[in-house]
């Protein structure tokens, strides 16, 4: 079930995320999230433009795709769970690409009645290529 | 030929920005990255919430755009906007950012280095932002890396 809550007795070190595929990636939704966001950098807007800057034809925000990531770690762990989400950007999301989101259970700890899981998070593209790649902290609710 | 960048710029502090969130700003930023959370969307939802209403998704803050301070920043590292990449972006968020709550941003570049990759010469302009509410109170941080082609 989706938004299910999960407790941080139940979750084990080594575990996956369910993997969230996001996409194609088409033009009218980086045309949204530029107007969503504020970032109309044309790079992502303009093929023209984007070629001459020497990138080949327009490529999604990266802070797109680490919006799909995200929503990769509220889908299992909750809105409002992530304490800290940082992401290296590795590789261009160009149109009609498809970006998977996956996660992985790395540590967990409790301080102070605060539980935490530490994630290990990447997206890749429909060639396996990492887009995406990073470290998430959650916080979870014990069972009582 | 590579263009220098200016590396004076390492401990520029941006003068303060205020921004109050609204609640259908939100939205179509949850919609447009394709996202139905109901905490995000949902206005009911979010009132029977432990947050008693709508909260913003983890990169929200992403939003909280300084777009005076960007443009200054660029010319004063003498570069231009075809230039960029974004390298990497981190969130630290002490509690959900709500609608109708104004916040303070507070970015300082805190540092600049270069390294040469497979596509050439490369700045990397590391900023961070400090995020407090009307208490003063920290919410949120931001440490954003820009690529900045040579």
């Amino acid at each position: 079930m989706k938004y299910a809550k999960i407790y941080f007795d139940d979750v084990t070190v080594g575990a996956a995320l369910p993997p969230l595929v996001k996409g194609p990636v088409q033009q009218i939704q980086l045309t949204r999230y530029a107007g969503a966001s504020g970032d109309f950098n044309p790079i992502h807007q303009d093929e023209e433009f984007a070629r001459a800057a020497g990138m080949g034809g327009v490529f999604a925000h990266g802070m797109l795709s680490m919006g799909f990531v995200a929503q990769a770690v509220t889908d299992w762990a909750g809105a409002g769970a992530v304490r800290k989400l940082g992401v290296r950007f590795a590789g261009l999301v160009r149109l009609k690409d498809t970006v998977t989101c996956r996660g992985r259970v790395l540590a967990k700890s409790s301080k102070d009645d605060v539980h935490t899981v530490e994630l290990e998070v990447w997206a890749e593209n429909q060639k396996g290529e990492k887009v995406v790649t990073g470290r998430a902290t959650v916080a979870l609710p014990a069972r009582a | 030929m590579a263009i220098r960048i200016n590396r004076g710029v390492v401990g520029k502090e941006f003068p303060p920005y205020a921004v109050t969130v609204e609640r259908g700003k939100i939205k179509e930023f949850a919609r447009a990255l394709g996202d139905p959370n109901p905490f995000y969307l949902d206005d009911r939802v979010g009132a029977a919430s432990e947050w008693g209403d709508v909260i913003a998704p983890p990169t929200f803050a992403t939003t909280f755009r300084d777009e005076a301070g960007a443009a200054a920043l660029l010319t004063e590292l003498g570069t231009d906007i075809s230039r960029l990449l974004h390298g990497e972006q981190e969130f630290e968020l002490f509690r959900p950012l709500q609608p109708g709550q104004t916040y303070l941003c507070r970015a300082k570049v805190v540092d600049i280095y270069e390294k040469t990759g497979k596509s050439g010469p490369m700045a990397f302009v590391v900023r961070e932002t400090a995020i407090t509410d009307r208490a003063n109170e920290l919410v949120a941080t931001m440490r954003q890396v820009t690529v900045v082609r040579l």
